[in-house]
């Protein structure tokens, strides 16, 4: 090599190797001084780290993905809290009155109230932003109080009114939900008052605010100096974004992370391991939802009841759910889990009996024929598809333990594993046989879970359309949902959910439940009754 | 040269031409309706009406050829549009996290290149020694170990057992450490095996016993002229690599915390987040061609009996 090439390679080397070193170097600047600002204050203060696998999002009050709604409901809140077994009480309205006819609510508001920025909080923000909820209208109709809901009115300073177009019993669980009926303040509205389209700060009433934000990295949420209730009792909640569940048990052990909690946050087995070790404090919430699969009656294997009742009696849900879930959920008897309002009803639990199963489906016309191992009918064989989400272990392990016990009766069962989205889109076409499915949990359950069974379209109604007292069930949930009288909503829930007991076509497998690991410094960690709230105000550290 | 370079760039439109054909027709394969994963992912009840109203803002009600042409004709002025999921325009939340996923690639490339051309070299010519052992069993267990495995063993070691490293995160330079080491080490076990063998083979060439007979010492035999050829094969693959470094850092990412692009990238894909995913395939196209010309552009550069005529016809 000449001389000349030799210094035009060292050169090109040379511009291209300072050329990446400009490129990192811009990158670089400033974020390491803002992580090491955020962790000397943790030592100054009285301080939490936790983490979630998702960026906290836009912190828009009236908005969905991918703001996270644990963070929404830090800031902003709701007029009626929802509480321990659906007891409604007062948050940002201290009282209210509903109407003869159940069409009118009116709402007297907690007086003295602040936004994070001082600005007081009255009837005109809270029609302000009902109003900007409800131009967007279309967004949030899966929401039952939006369907109804016909003018927004302030009475005065103090006083807030709503008014239905018809009777709807769930106005005020609706309004305890974190999304979309929280309040943002003025300061944080855009200038057409469209918060659609996003929002200028995120302002509330809540006990805290958001201090310091790096997407995809951390959020540190402060006190809120003007906070109207009791304040809480740490300065300041740091959430990291942690993406990987192992990492995050990982972080947790090393002693970057106090807490970790949520519904699937981390894997079983190492929950299973945390709790094991005594340096760590682990708790399980109360039921916040249930695991259940659907026997579509509307495929006509599936249509008697005694083929499905055989299928609900055939297979050990007790020693599944243990197997599956080392214990961490509880197998279930009932489709609505009894710590919802109008769920605590007497209801015969379908107990795991392989005779009976048998007995069944031969008095259904399912016989073995002789040397086979499937049942079969008029040239038919009882199989089925099972669709399950190929993401979800505890889905997969069930479904194939399912399979299994089945196949003892004689009834053979195909297992396809699905995209999720792609699940929910089968289910949603009223294609498939058996499908794991969800309730929504509190504050949204009991009455989404009976509206589903009564609308088309969410899968469940479909599911239950070949049931013979199905015309009879829809009119019961439409007079549930539209009733005033306490005592007749009580009996019509009681029997919704014994027609639906009988029937076996959703067939209750587990309750789930949120999980909770914290470092021993921590106390007072409650979970909160709503699913999607958060549970820091009560949160106490202790002398470390 | 500046018209082989000039050639090179115009060849990356039609490659992107077909990357972007490619991936509108496997998303639109797809059963899955974007509109609805969206309206799936916000939580949202896919209401039949609220479906059409997405599908018109989306675009998605127009016929495929014009939703194509579109997508071009958008691609064309580098508008990437606006993701679906945040409403924020794509390129700004592209331009947030591509720095960070850049700042991981060099330091791997870095780590990678300064390990593995001495021990690719020391290994060939101390063959079957301890060091050419030694360089073996690295290169065997760093292609053989699951990247996440090791992300996971690093952590537990060097963060939670020893206390020397934070376990994840961006910011310092000791966040960089344990992610550098775990993207570099795949790396390092292809680059030394790859100059290994590269060396091994130069060293039997004729000229080689020639410099030797005239009594140059092996050092410079070595520097100057076995390693300037040895070298071209490595320099091909770190080419490639960096292009897969830049794209396909996303285990790493996932397991470190590391705010970059694959992570973005792997959440588009699950939302069903179109705008997202076209950029994607558009920078990843991009960024694979000019790295494959720096790469042929160094071998010139270093190697002049490739004439550029030569290069550019081949």
């Amino acid at each position: 090599m000449s001389v000349q090439h030799r210094k035009s390679s060292a050169l090109m080397l040379a511009t291209m190797l300072l050329l990446l070193f400009v490129i990192v170097g811009c990158s670089n600047t400033g974020s390491g001084d803002e992580s090491s600002s955020a962790a000397s204050d943790q030592t100054s203060t009285k301080s939490i780290t936790m983490s979630w696998p998702r960026d906290i999002g836009t912190m828009n009050p009236h908005t969905y993905n991918p703001s996270q709604l644990f963070a929404q409901s830090m800031l902003y809140e709701p007029l009626i809290s929802y509480q321990k077994d659906g007891k409604l009480e007062p948050a940002l309205a201290e009282s209210w009155t509903i109407s003869d006819d159940g069409k009118v609510y009116t709402f007297k508001l907690r007086q003295g109230v602040k936004f994070s920025d001082g600005t007081p909080f009255n009837a005109e923000i809270v029609k302000k932003n009902f109003d900007a909820v409800m131009k967007n209208k279309d967004t949030h109709s899966w929401l039952g109080i939006v369907g109804v809901l016909d003018k927004t009115e302030v009475v005065d300073d103090h006083t807030f009114r709503l008014t239905l177009t018809e009777p709807y019993y769930p106005v005020l669980q609706d309004l305890s939900v974190v999304r979309p009926f929280r309040f943002l303040g003025e300061a944080g509205f855009p200038d057409d008052g469209d918060t659609s389209q996003g929002i200028k700060e995120p302002v509330g009433t809540g006990p805290w605010m958001l201090a310091e934000y790096k997407q995809d990295e951390y959020a540190v949420f402060k006190r809120n100096p003007n906070y109207w209730g009791t304040a809480p009792k740490v300065d300041q909640i740091t959430v990291k974004i942690i993406p990987d569940g192992e990492t995050r048990v990982l972080a947790f052990e090393k002693g970057d992370l106090d807490l970790i909690y949520g519904e699937g946050m981390i894997s079983l087995d190492a929950f299973q391991e945390l709790r094991d070790n005594d340096e760590y404090v682990t708790q399980l919430s109360d039921p916040v939802g249930t695991r259940s699969l659907l026997l579509n009656s509307s495929n006509p294997k599936l249509s008697d009841v005694r083929v499905r009742m055989a299928l609900q009696q055939g297979f050990n849900k007790q020693a599944m759910v243990e197997g599956v879930t080392s214990g961490l959920e509880e197998p279930a008897d009932t489709v609505l889990s009894k710590n919802y309002p109008y769920t605590n009803v007497d209801l015969e639990p379908i107990t795991y009996d392989v005779e009976k199963s048998k007995a069944l489906l031969d008095e259904a016309g399912w016989k073995l024929p002789a040397g086979g191992t499937v049942r079969e009918k008029d040239g038919q064989q009882l199989d089925f598809e099972m669709i399950f989400d190929k993401t979800d272990p505890i889905q997969k392990a069930m479904a194939e333990t399912i399979q299994a016990e089945w196949s003892e009766l004689g009834v053979k069962v195909n297992l396809t594993g699905l995209e999720l989205t792609v699940q929910i889109k089968r289910l949603k076409a009223n294609d498939f046989d058996l499908y794991f499915w969800y309730n929504y949990g509190a504050p949204y359950d009991p009455h989404s879970f009976i509206n589903v069974v009564a609308s088309p379209g969410f899968g469940i109604s479909e599911t239950l359309s070949a049931l013979p007292m199905k015309k009879e069930l829809d009119d019961q949930v439409h007079a549930a949902l539209s009733s005033t009288d306490e005592t007749k909503r009580q009996e019509l829930y009681g029997s919704i959910l014994k027609t639906l007991q009988e029937q076996s076509a959703i067939v209750p497998i587990s309750y789930i439940k949120k999980t909770a690991v914290y470092q021993k410094k921590i106390s007072n960690f409650i979970f909160p009754a709503n699913r999607d709230e958060n549970p820091f105000v009560g949160i106490e550290l202790g002398n470390q | 040269m500046i018209s082989y370079i000039g050639k090179r760039m115009i060849a990356i439109i039609p490659i992107v031409f077909i990357a972007t054909l490619v991936t509108f027709a496997l998303i639109h394969i797809s059963p899955v309706d974007p509109a609805e994963a969206y309206l799936t992912a916000a939580h949202i009840y896919p209401t039949p009406e609220l479906l059409a109203q997405k599908r018109h803002e989306f675009g998605l009600d127009q016929p495929l050829l014009t939703q194509y042409a579109h997508t071009i004709q958008k691609i064309a002025k580098l508008d990437f549009g606006t993701s679906y999921l945040t409403n924020k325009p794509v390129w700004d939340e592209v331009k947030l996290r591509l720095p960070a996923t850049a700042e991981l690639a060099f330091w791997s490339m870095l780590l990678s290149v300064l390990v593995s051309i001495p021990l690719g070299i020391l290994a060939a010519v101390y063959k079957n020694s301890w060091i050419d052992m030694v360089s073996r069993a690295i290169s065997y267990f760093g292609a053989s170990i699951p990247q996440f495995w090791l992300g996971y063993l690093l952590i537990f070691f060097f963060s939670v057992k020893l206390d020397w490293l934070p376990v994840e995160g961006r910011g310092s330079w000791e966040n960089l450490v344990l992610p550098t080491i775990t993207l570099s080490l795949i790396l390092i076990a292809v680059y030394t095996r790859l100059l290994r063998s590269s060396v091994l083979e130069q060293l039997q060439e004729t000229y080689v016993q020639y410099a030797r007979t005239r009594g140059i010492r092996e050092r410079v035999i070595m520097l100057k002229h076995v390693l300037k050829i040895a070298i071209s094969p490595l320099i091909t693959g770190m080419g490639m690599s960096m292009g897969k470094l830049l794209t396909g850092t996303i285990i790493v990412e996932q397991v470190f915390s590391w705010p970059g692009f694959g992570r973005y990238f792997v959440d588009a894909i699950f939302n069903r987040d179109i705008p997202v995913i076209q950029c994607y395939v558009f920078l990843a196209a991009c960024l694979f061609i000019v790295c494959n010309l720096l790469v042929d552009l160094v071998q010139l550069v270093m190697d002049p009996r490739i004439s550029a005529k030569g290069r550019a016809e081949h």
